[in-house]
Parts: structure tokens; sequence; C-alpha cells
């Protein structure tokens, strides 16, 4: 058990003290969940399983908690993914307004599947659950920005820029 | 009170209630599936939809109180309409696998599919698959027809204190995990399949089995720990198919222990028919055969009974009955945990119900692992702490709870008298005390501040005190039980006389047993010495395992070395190499009988299962053997070996005769007192011995499916604090009196330096029992 605990990563000191003064902001250590899980993810750039069970053990909550929020939020990730991370709402509203042919065409332009990365490492292709944002449909989350009512030929022209800046956000 | 109508008829309930439950308490249907009286309210299934007059939209019921001249209807059109369109929703993904599925003709979702459902599905699209997990051997899953009520994962949260089950993902991605390293880590796992509404978890031992409808129901009572739950035993023919809590039992819940234990019913350790020694092996005999034998071996002999505390009450009588006919003056033993034999200790047993003592202000913990002992009380306590209720502990470990308690302080066992000394000190500081209190308190030099947790909560209006099996073990018990006694006393918490404390007794029906055994009662350790010394002819072992089980193993080898062993009892065990007889006796699955538990509640089964061999009640043996040894028999029917056991206890006679008066009282020893002890501990090292759920009693070491769950939850052989044995942990050697064998030394920073928890038991001897433990090439 030791063995396991001293394999998992740590987060900086100076984090440690910016998590113990958010902690105590709180009534419950629980509270602070979010924002540790957005310092772990700006830190480790993703958040594996080990990162999960740190955070877990630096607030003192079940692994399962911390599991529970993680994947429930699309803006926590569990894998390393592109520079540009592409989150297609399939969900009822954004259907209907042809979010599956929208995947169908990120898909066959980038040559990936739902869940993949491409080769260059520059876009990942995900479906998501209601982005919250229905009157928009078909929403794409592309990293932490919004893009509503979008189509095939938007996509494109975003795909088309972001290879022109190889890379670079 | 709250009045309301429901479906136009008047009824009042406690306020706050939600309309669902006063709808269940009052016979008005509404169907739900994540709502359960144990569990927080969820409210995310939307079955339980009612309309209420002058609302505009259909309410969920489960989590809306009811107020005062509310008028709920629970059987409309519109909410037809609303739970056909429910039902829709919560089947889409569904597999609609009926007929291949386990829960099939006691799930709500088929149930309800035929009351509220369409006929016919509409939706044609693509259904999405769940991966199924791994949970262990006691619970399979099928998360394909899971309808996300959340009901495990509050279970988890809240029941069984592990929080490892828990809701991934959202929206259509939904899903239920279960974090698992090697199985779930809750004793009470099993419980998961009944929680379930629909089968998506079920019960992996009986799975694909039998069919709900096909199993006969067996009120009985779980006897493998004190707590003697409620049981419901599920048989076909005479096979047991699963054992679950009695519906409206004293507990919701049963642990893993007394669930699974069933495997070892039909296992090959039972022993099904007579058998005589012959030629160095057991061979099968006639009764009349075995009976003769045994006969031949203790006629006119000194004979030495052990016996398990775990038989009915009418067996227990028995044997005193067939000590009396035939063997009096017998050493008789029952106890193989307890070093001190002096009358307090004869004692046990709770003073108050388990109800009580979830209600009363504080909880003390006194040194025991009670998530191992006693898994449902533990679990009581669990609630407790859920809802703010302060629970402490004091003992020589941090005992995984799965729920931390309040407070918390970690003693060596030879430390229990100082901190009861000081405890003392600190009540009678604030002016309270009892006859006798002084006296003992000056009779202990040390104080130790850890008596201080102890004082606090004994200043409460009302304190229960859980006494464990450190103290109870203890070399110096009946001191320390008789100081636990007067500061009860002292601080009002019990009467003169009286100690109204909860000693947790080693098994079944402690009150019965000091009632029946209180005057003719030993040591099982002097009983072993005793027969080792030659003071005794031969062993009469009626369902006890001193080999397996207690503090006395090694004395017990060198025992039965010596004379000849005569089994009686429903499991052989390793004890049975020694066996010159075996005389089978029936199961507690298999007797018409009755149990008390360890608050004197009193239980008794009708309708048991029928034998699988030529077993007979352990009463018709004891009144065999008594017969075939020229003695009269006291009784030939169950009626006439009762008013045997009212002679005994008298309280009994309420059992049978009428249905109200359940508990009974433990003939207590109120006049003995024992001053504090100044001994000096004869070792430098305190050995505590472990308890592991999945190991201890000889049903359990035959269970396949709990040993399988005992290697996933394998305790070390011996734990320690890593100052202790410096650099010690991993495989060593250890030499004790009777020899060389290797242990696994574990350490652990929550247990207090200076002890050695000893968990392995075996031929070798039982670390607990030696004077002096050496490891090779470490101290000790
Ligand atoms: S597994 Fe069963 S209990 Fe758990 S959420 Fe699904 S249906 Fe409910
Ligand atoms: S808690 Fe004790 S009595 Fe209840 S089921 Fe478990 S072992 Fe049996
Ligand atoms: S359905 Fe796509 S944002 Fe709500
Ligand atoms: S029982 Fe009320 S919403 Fe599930």
């Amino acid at each position: 058990m030791s063995a396991v605990e001293q394999a998992l990563p740590q987060f900086s000191s100076k984090r440690l003290e910016e998590i113990k003064t958010l902690i105590a902001r709180y009534p419950h250590s629980r509270s602070a969940l979010l924002p540790v899980l957005h310092m772990a993810q700006e830190d480790f750039e993703y958040l594996s399983m080990d990162v999960q069970k740190l955070v877990a053990k630096t607030l003192g909550l079940h692994l399962m908690a911390v599991r529970e929020v993680v994947t429930f939020y699309t803006m926590f990730r569990e894998k390393p993914c592109g520079t540009y991370l592409l989150e297609v709402c399939t969900n009822a509203g954004c259907m209907l307004n042809g979010a599956d042919e929208l995947v169908r065409h990120l898909c066959d332009t980038l040559e990936i599947k739902v869940g993949g990365t491409t080769p260059d490492g520059l876009f990942t292709v995900t479906e998501v659950e209601c982005a919250g944002a229905c009157a928009g449909a078909p929403v794409v989350q592309i990293n932490n920005a919004y893009h509503e009512k979008v189509d095939a030929a938007h996509m494109d022209v975003f795909i088309t820029e972001a290879r022109g800046q190889g890379g670079k956000k | 009170m709250t009045a309301l109508y429901i479906n136009d008829e008047e009824v009042t309930v406690t306020p706050g209630t939600s309309i669902l439950e006063a709808c269940r308490e009052n016979g008005a249907e509404v169907p739900y599936f994540c709502y359960h009286p144990e569990l927080s309210v969820a409210a995310n299934c939307r079955m339980c939809l009612v309309e209420i007059e002058g609302w505009n939209k259909p309410a969920a019921s489960c989590c809306t109180p009811v107020a005062e001249g509310m008028k709920v209807r629970t059987q409309t059109e519109a909410l037809e309409k609303d739970r056909e369109m429910m039902m829709e929703y919560l089947l889409i993904h569904h597999p609609l696998d009926c007929p291949v599925c386990d829960q099939g003709g006691a799930c709500k979702l088929q149930d309800y599919a035929v009351e509220h459902g369409a006929s016919h599905g509409r939706y044609a699209e693509m259904k999405r698959a769940v991966v199924d997990h791994d949970l262990g051997p006691f619970v399979s899953t099928c998360m394909t027809r899971c309808i996300h009520c959340t009901r495990c994962v509050r279970f988890a949260d809240e029941v069984a204190g592990t929080g490892d089950m828990g809701v991934l993902d959202r929206g259509d991605h939904m899903r239920i995990d279960g974090i698992v390293e090697d199985c779930l880590s809750s004793e009470l796992s099993g419980n998961l399949s009944d929680i379930c509404p629909v089968g998506a978890l079920l019960d992996k031992p009986s799975h694909d089995v039998s069919r709900p409808w096909e199993v006969t129901r067996h009120k009985s009572t779980c006897t493998q720990c004190p707590q003697g739950c409620d049981i419901t035993i599920e048989s076909r023919g005479d096979e047991v198919i699963r054992i679950r809590p009695e519906k409206d039992g004293m507990e919701p819940w049963i642990c893993d222990r007394g669930r699974y234990v069933y495997d070892a019913f039909r296992s090959e350790q039972r022993i099904l028919e007579p058998k005589v020694r012959e030629s160095g092996g057991l061979v099968a005999a006639s009764w009349d055969d075995a009976i003769g034998r045994a006969v031949e071996l203790m006629k006119g002999k000194r004979v030495g009974i052990v016996f398990s505390p775990d038989w009915s009450v009418e067996g227990l009588t028995s044997i005193r009955l067939l000590n009396d006919a035939v063997f009096e003056g017998a050493k008789v033993a029952f106890d193989l945990h307890r070093r001190d034999m002096r009358s307090f200790a004869f004692e046990e047993g709770l003073a108050m119900t388990t109800q009580q003592i979830e209600d009363s202000g504080q909880v003390v913990i006194l040194g025991s692992d009670l998530r191992q002992r006693l898994p449902v009380l533990m679990q009581r306590l669990r609630k407790r702490i859920n809802a703010g209720k302060p629970v402490s502990r004091i003992g020589a470990m941090n005992y995984r709870t799965n729920t931390e308690p309040t407070k918390d302080s970690l003693i060596r066992p030879r430390d229990w008298s100082a901190v009861i000394a000081f405890a003392m000190q600190q009540v009678s500081g604030l002016g309270k005390t009892a006859a006798g209190m002084d006296a003992w308190m000056a009779g202990v030099e040390g104080r130790h501040e850890a008596g201080k947790l102890l004082a606090d909560a004994l200043m409460d209006d009302s304190c229960a005190l859980l006494v464990g099996e450190e103290i109870r073990s203890h070399e110096d018990a009946a001191a320390l039980i008789y100081g636990l006694d007067l500061l009860m006393r002292a601080c009002g918490h019990a009467e003169a006389g009286k100690d109204g404390r909860n000693l947790i007794s080693e098994g079944m029906n402690p009150q019965l047993l000091s009632s029946v055994f209180g005057d003719v009662r030993t040591s099982a350790g002097e009983l072993f010495d005793a027969a080792s010394n030659g003071e005794l002819d031969v062993l009469l072992l009626i369902g006890s395992d001193p080999q397996g089980d207690g503090l006395f193993s090694v004395q017990a080898k060198q025992a039965m070395d010596k004379v000849p062993l005569v089994q009686v009892g429903a499991i052989s065990g390793q004890i049975s190499e020694y066996a010159e007889v075996q005389l089978p006796a029936a199961a507690y699955s298999e007797v018409e009988g009755s149990f008390v538990n360890m608050e004197g509640r009193i239980r008794v089964a009708e309708n048991p299962l029928s034998s699988l061999g030529a077993e007979r009640p352990l009463w018709k043996v004891m009144m065999r053997l008594i017969q075939d040894m020229g003695g009269d028999i006291p009784a030939v029917n169950l009626d006439e070996l009762r008013a045997h056991v009212i002679r005994f206890a008298p309280q009994m006679e309420h059992a049978w005769r009428s249905s109200d008066e359940l508990m009974i009282t433990a003939a207590r020893n109120n006049t003995a007192t024992h001053a504090s002890s100044t001994k000096a501990p004869s070792r430098s090292l305190d050995l505590i011995s472990r308890y592991s759920m999945y190991r201890e009693g000889a049903w359990v070491r035959a269970s396949d499916l709990l040993s399988e769950a005992g290697c996933l939850h394998a305790l070390d052989d011996v734990l320690v604090h890593p100052n202790t044995l410096a650099g010690a942990e991993g495989e060593r050697v250890v030499r004790t009196s009777s020899g060389e064998q290797s242990v696994h030394v574990g350490s652990r920073e929550d247990v207090v330096p200076g002890v050695l928890f000893v968990a392995k038991r075996g031929v070798a001897g039982d670390l607990s029992s030696e004077s002096e433990v050496d490891f090779v090439g470490g101290a000790a």
C-alpha cells in the first residue's frame, strides 16, 4: 500500500498551499473538489487515475466521489488529447439539428474515430451529452469556447485555420 | 399529526412524512424504484408520481412531504399515462431479457411494466450496452439492465460506508461503477443484490440456479455471530439456495458471513452420518454402533465437555441434562476466548437493545473490532455517526469501521485499568461516585488519559458502553468489567446492583448460557490442561472447534493427544483427526428450536429444512446418549424438554406460550466484586487475537464462498506498529513452545506500539496463547 502511495504524482508545495487556503473557505473539503480538479488538470495536463487518487487523498474523499465529478463534467479529461478538443453535443436538441452528421463529417475529414486523436496530435473528437446550450444547437465545444449553430462548412474553416497555425492555439 | 386525504380517504400521519410513505402506511399503492425506507431520498426515477389537488403538475411523492388537508390521488387516467411514459423512458435501453434474468419473478421493473407499461415498444433506434463489473465473489452484474435509481450508490455511501459505488458520466452515457481492487470492501456487500430493484446487481453464488417462485422460505436465525439476525432461508427441496434478511425482521441488512455461510450446509465437512474410527480412519457406522462406541469410551469415566454456544436453546439445555444425568461433576466449558473465569465475566450479553444503543446520547466502543465482530450493530452505529451523533472508541488499533468514529484513543491492553481509574478520577471530581469505586481506583497505580474520553461520554444523560474482546479476553477481565460497572453506577446509568453494560459475547445465547451453565462452567483452557494432566479420561466436543478457534488451540491439541475424543456436531473440521466417534447433529437450519441473541431477544424457528442425511437434532442425540449410558431420559419430546429449559430460565416460557414478551435477561451475579489488580503483565508485548469474519468459526471455515472472500480480505498473520518490531515486515519465522512456523508480519501506523495482533492459528500453535514469542532474527 505504501509503495502504491509513493508512486502517486504529487502536487507542488505551492499548489498544496493554495489548496489549503481553498479548503479553508468551505465548510467541507468536498466543496473544494471542482477548483482542485481544475488545478490538477492544469498541473498534470489530464486527470489520470493516479491524479484522481491524489486529489481524493488530498481532500480526504472516496476515490469514487472524485471519479463521479471528473466523469460528469466533460471539461475534465481522463486521457491526453489533441491541441484542439472538439466536443460535439449529440443530445436530443443537437441531434435534431444535425449533430450526428457533424460527427460523421469531422471523423471523415480528420480520419479518426470518435474519441480518437489525429496522428499530428492536433485534434480529438468526442461526443458529449447536452452541453446546456440547446438554443444554439448543434453545439461544438472547442477547448473552452462554445461554437453554436455550426455546420460542416464552419468546421472545415476551423480545421484549415487550426492546421495553418501549426498547433499553436 | 398531519391529516390529509389519500384517494378521498382521510388519514393522519406524522408531520414530515413523505406522501409516498403516507400512502404505503395506508395501503394505497404507488409504484416506485429509487425510494428505499433505509436510504436517503434521491427522487430520480420519477415513477412515484401522484396528483395533488391544486397543483398543476404531478408530484414525485417520495420527496414531497405531506401537508395539512392535502388531497392526494394515486389512481387517475392522467397518472396512468404518466406512468406509462416513465416506463417507456426507463425501458429505452433495457435489453428486455426477463427470461434469462435471475430477477425475473421478483422484479419491480417487470411488475410495473406489466401493470403500467405499454404493450409495445416504440423505440427503434440503437440501444446502448454497458460493460459489466467484477464486484468480487458475491455480486454479479448485468449493468445494461440498470435503471440508475442509485440505490446501490446510496447503500455504499450511507449503509456500508465504503463509498465504492458511484455514478459515472451523465445523460445517456450515465452508468453505475464500482471501484474494485479485488472485491467490494464492505462486509455487507451481499445486500446489494437485494437492494437493486432490477436485475442489474445479482447474487453471484445463486446466479442461474433457481427462480423466485420455486423456493420455499424458512424463518430462521443466523447463529454466526451474537447478533442473531432474523433470516429467511430459501430452499428448493432440501437444498439451500439463498439466505436473506427476513422481511420485517429487526434489521434490514445481514452481513456476508451470515448470508453466504450456507454452502457449508452441503459441504464435504458436514457430518451426515455416524462414524467410528477403525484402523486409523473414520468409517460410516450405524447409529447403534456409533453410540455404543461413544458409551464405551465415556461410561464411568471422567469426562470433559466442550461445546459451542451457538446451538439452539433446547440443544444447549439437553447438554446440561446429559451432564446432570450421567456426568455429575464433569467439567463443562463453552468459551474459547476467555482467560479470566471469575464470576463477573459470566454475565454476558447486552443490557440494552440495539435500538437503545443507537438512540443513546453517547456510545463508547471499548476494545472491539466491531465491524468484523458485529457488522450489523456497527452498521447501526454508522447510522448514528452519519446523523451527527457521537461514537467514540478506545482500543489497541484503529479498527476499520468504514465511517470514522467521532473520537478515538489508542491504548495497550495493559493500560485498561489505568484508563478506567482515570475515568473514575474524572467523574468523582465531578461529584459522581458509587460504593466501592474509591477502593477500586486506589488499587490502580497508573492513570491513562484515554480515560478522559470515557468519563466525558459517561457524563452524558445516556451512555452505552460496548465492551469488546480486548477486555473480555483480558487476563484481568473480571476486575476491569467490575470497574466499568462501578463507573456506570456512579454516573447514574445503572442502579446499584445492576451494571447497564453491554458485554459482547463470543457467541449466541449468552443470557441463557449463564442461566443454564453458570454453576458448572469452567475455562476451556483449564479443562484442556486437566485432560493433559491426566485428570480427565475423555473429551466430549459438541460443535466446538478449539483448534480452529479461540485462545487454547495449543492446549486443546495437547489434550487430544492424550485422551480420546468423542465428537458430536454438524461440521467435521480439522479436529476430526482426533475423533474416535462422530455423531451427526442437525444444523441450525434444520432444527425446530429457539435462539437467544446478545440482546436477549428470543426467536423460535418452526419450519426447518429437512435433514440431508442421518443427522438428528442435538437434543435427540443427547437423550440417546443418556439412555445408552444408563440414565433416566429427562425428555422425550420438545415440550418436555422445554419444561426443563423453563426450570433454568423461567423467562423462556413466554416465548413459547405467548408471542409478545420475547426478551429474556441474564441471570446476573450482582454480588461479586473484584478489586483492581496490581499484577504486572508477564510479558513485554501484549498479544491480541484478531478476528476475521471470513475465517472464525467451524461453519465459516467449511464454506468455500467465505473462504474465497477470506483470501481477498486476508489479514496479516501478525500485525504490529512499525516500531514494535522494527523492520520485521514480511515473511518471518517464529519460534513458539510448540515449534517453528512461518508467519506474515504486517505493520500499520494506527496500531498501538507494543502490541501483537495475531490472526494466524493452526496446528503449530496459536501465538496468542504463548507467553513468550520469539521472532527469529527479530526482537519480541
Ligand atoms: S445497479 Fe440496480 S440499484 Fe444500482 S442504480 Fe442500477 S438499478 Fe439501481
Ligand atoms: S450479523 Fe451476525 S447474526 Fe447477522 S447475518 Fe451476520 S453473522 Fe449472522
Ligand atoms: S442538446 Fe445539445 S446543447 Fe442541449
Ligand atoms: S421513488 Fe420517487 S422518484 Fe423514485
